[in-house]
């Protein structure tokens, strides 16, 4: 992943210490991917990059906001989004559910998708 | 001169489209910068979301998807 400067990048450690202080999550993959394998935390919002400019004010500005995807990428260009739109409180974290998933952190499905070397491009929209 | 600029990552969707640029450039005898660009803040800048992208002189035409030789072509006669 290039450098940017534009978004704050957190690593799944961090980002679950946002979460338990009450962040939101904001799942940017598509549907098929997330029957598959999904974060469990409390406060958790899912809007493909597909659907993201249609539906990005779904996001409150009024959160702090942690953007997650398979590993970074998508979700940091979501971020970069969000931000561009006045957003403020918006973060991504790196690696992804990839990662959080090597954390040991909590999920819902098949976590063999992630731990066996599964592809950074998913089933949708290229990149 | 035209500007083209093709956006992503570097996947194989991305690279199909830079490559049917070339060609329908090839057969519109356009004279065009092509530039391909990989810079995630570059993507950023431009608020892409799903790539690759296919801007020509600033104006985004395609994204999303390859976009294929006869498209450009389109794009490049109007």
């Amino acid at each position: 992943m290039g450098k940017q400067t534009l978004v704050k990048e957190i690593c799944p450690t961090t980002a679950q210490t946002w979460v338990k202080n009450g962040a939101l999550l904001v799942d940017v993959r598509e549907k098929d991917e997330i029957e598959q394998l999904a974060f469990d935390v409390p406060d958790i919002l899912n809007i493909p990059l597909s659907e993201f400019e249609e539906r990005y004010s779904e996001i409150p500005k009024d959160k702090d906001v942690v953007m997650v995807c398979a590993v970074g990428s998508k979700s940091l260009r979501a971020a970069g989004f969000l931000v561009n739109h006045g957003y403020t409180n918006v973060v991504n974290m790196q690696h992804g559910i990839t990662r959080w998933v090597q954390k040991g952190f909590p999920t819902k499905g098949d976590t063999s998708l992630v731990t066996g070397g599964g592809s950074c491009c998913a089933s949708s929209g290229c990149c | 001169m035209t500007q083209i600029k093709v956006f992503g990552p570097g996947c194989p969707k991305c690279k199909a489209t830079y490559n049917n640029v070339l060609e329908a450039i090839r057969q519109t005898n356009t004279e065009a910068q092509v530039e391909k660009v990989e810079e995630i803040e570059e993507m950023m800048k431009y608020n892409l979301l799903t790539t690759p992208v296919l801007m020509i002189d600033e104006e985004i035409k395609i994204k999303g998807r390859v976009a294929h030789v006869n498209e450009i072509v389109d794009l490049l006669k109007k």
